[in-house]
């Protein structure tokens, strides 16, 4: 409990050093954004309207206290652009981010199983050799080079797939497919290890000498204890899995937060551009902070170690 | 020569290819045509033509010059970053390893922010509170990196603190700075060496990343990113203009990483050879060697 307590206190203070940073970042640096909400002809009143629309007319520190009551109250402001509640634009957003990474997690984490058991089992197979190419594919190529190839065969060319948008589930099959080579690579090497490592157990040879079939062992027995550190794995990922979606998002015209920053960022939209990676970091803290709890439920041994 | 690409093949051949692409980088834009030189008669010729062994862009430029000069730009600003990266990374790690509970405390946090903060998203915030640069650039490398090489070095450290050795230091007076950098601090070596080429080629996709974003290099400078982001709208009509830049940053991805591979193999061998006797009893003929 103590140590559940101690992980909520430290995702609150992750969070609001981001809430704080971005804010002052944006304010003390960035444009004037009446002048892109006006156009070059707008005269001075024009534009001071805006402003106190806006209320950049006020000092940093009085729209910094204006922000934190909204926050209190669970808003974080209108967007200048589209004159709606940012989160209203940024929940929608997030979900379609959430669906593509979570579907990429998905794709990658089967492939990383199969693949990674495989390998273990006979470093020097077929299956291991494929798995060791497309693991430095994975690494090497850029993420969004991946989704154009991927992009110009199968949309292209084959015209199997639709190449961008969002409007059904084919939508989702290039961009979660291009996502899951990017973290592939680490899930796979961690589990093939780990595979590697349980084999030398005694329980293995015990489940052998018992005469259960070998598929039964590596994909029932050693799993289970092999997936740990591949809990591990994914919940440090979970940040280049986020920022890997804003980019496939970005190659594939996906409507999610990605897509989202880059309108606020052409359109100098602090409320917009702020609240996008607030949202993203609370998830991410908060799927960081499930992890790790899913992994003290799993395994009791790091319960009492992070207890004492 | 020979010795060294038996014993590590992968290490040697990393490295080998790595010297060309430096090369190239260096000394292909005084050989080759002009990257900027605008030829619209040789508009959009697909490679191997005469002339253009890699064909030309929609505005008839080299595509050949164009990514030489980019892996000059690229090179040049993955280095930087990377040196910044690892500065920072290691001074940070180095505190959060310290004894000193509240600034251990502070830059542990620090890093779990910067871990938290998906790095394209730094950037569209970044970018959008000054003008894409250079320096920016680099910038944005440094903050995007520091925080993964901060977090191996912080456990380095932390592994390297109940050893005897440090104990004695301690014990004989020695204050905590002089701990963290005359003691363990040369332990940390082997670990930033094999992290530099793995932190290089990192530095090299998110280089091409912002680039293709429009955050990173500005047009007319060739970048790899900037050259994929311009080939994207012909990607029906000119495949080339996509997949040349794309291999050229996944070979030198590929070798960087290669060289990394190579270096912690190579590093972990000597390293258990100097510190743990027992191995070298096991292998008698491979200790006298190095």
């Amino acid at each position: 409990m103590r140590y559940f307590l101690s992980r909520v206190v430290q995702a609150l203070v992750i969070i609001s050093g981001i809430t704080v940073s971005v804010f002052f970042m944006l304010r003390f640096t960035a444009g004037d954004p009446a002048r892109i909400r006006g156009n070059i002809f707008s005269s001075n009143d024009v534009l001071e309207s805006y402003r106190r629309q806006f209320g950049t007319d006020r000092t940093v520190l009085q729209q910094f206290i204006t922000f934190l009551n909204g926050v209190i109250h669970g808003s974080l402001g209108d967007s200048f652009r589209y004159q709606q509640p940012v989160t209203g634009l940024v929940l929608p957003a997030l979900r379609h981010t959430m669906l593509l990474g979570f579907t990429a997690l998905v794709i990658s984490l089967s492939l990383a199983i199969l693949l990674g058991t495989l390998s273990a089992r006979k470093p020097r197979g077929v299956v291991a050799r494929v798995s060791g190419v497309i693991a430095i594919f994975g690494q090497s190529a850029p993420l969004f080079w991946v989704g154009l190839l991927l992009i110009n065969i199968f949309a292209l060319h084959l015209g199997w797939l639709p190449s961008g948008g969002f409007s059904s589930w084919k939508n989702l099959v290039l961009p979660s497919a291009t996502l899951a080579l990017s973290i592939l690579p680490s899930e796979m090497r961690v589990l093939s290890a780990s595979v590697k490592a349980e084999l030398d157990e005694d329980y293995v040879r015990t489940a052998h000498a018992f005469g259960l079939a070998r598929r039964k062992v590596y994909f029932v027995h050693v799993l289970r204890n092999a997936c740990l550190p591949l809990l591990t794995v994914v919940g440090n990922d979970m940040g280049m899995l986020l920022g890997g979606a804003i980019v496939a998002e970005v190659v594939f015209n996906f409507p999610g937060i990605g897509s989202l920053a880059l309108v606020g960022l052409n359109a100098h939209d602090y409320p917009l551009l702020q609240g996008v990676p607030i949202v993203a970091a609370c998830t991410f803290v908060v799927v960081n902070l499930f992890v790790d709890l899913l992994y003290t439920v799993i395994n009791p041994r790091v319960r009492l170690g992070g207890a004492s | 020569m020979m010795t060294m690409m038996r014993r590590n093949p992968l290490l040697f051949f990393s490295t080998f290819l790595m010297g060309i692409i430096f090369v190239g980088g260096i000394f292909g834009p005084f050989l080759l045509p002009d990257p900027l030189a605008i030829d619209l008669i040789n508009a959009m010729k697909p490679p191997f033509s005469s002339h253009h062994l890699l064909g030309t862009d929609p505005l008839g430029r080299d595509i050949l010059s164009r990514i030489a000069s980019g892996a000059r730009v690229s090179l040049v600003v993955s280095l930087l970053g990377m040196i910044g990266s690892l500065t920072l990374g290691t001074i940070m790690g180095l505190v959060s390893g310290s004894r000193n509970r509240w600034l251990a405390w502070a830059s542990d946090r620090m890093i779990d922010v910067q871990m938290a903060f998906p790095y394209i998203l730094l950037a569209i915030v970044i970018v959008s509170a000054t003008t894409p640069s250079l320096p920016v650039l680099v910038l944005l490398m440094v903050l995007a990196g520091w925080a993964s090489a901060g977090r191996v070095i912080r456990s380095i450290v932390l592994s390297e603190r109940p050893k005897d050795y440090v104990k004695a230091a301690e014990l004989v007076g020695a204050d905590q700075k002089r701990v963290l950098t005359r003691y363990i601090g040369p332990t940390l070596i082997p670990a930033i060496l094999t992290i530099a080429p793995l932190q290089a080629s990192a530095m090299i996709v998110m280089e091409a990343t912002l680039s293709f974003l429009g955050l990173g290099v500005q047009p007319p400078t060739p970048s790899w990113g900037g050259m994929l982001l311009e080939g994207k709208v012909y990607l029906s009509q000119a495949w080339w203009l996509t997949t040349i830049p794309g291999i050229a940053i996944a070979i030198t991805c590929a070798a960087l990483i290669g060289i990394g591979e190579g270096l912690s193999v190579k590093l972990r061998g000597d390293r258990r050879r100097r510190i743990d006797p027992s191995h070298v009893a096991v292998a008698p003929g491979e200790g006298d060697k190095s």
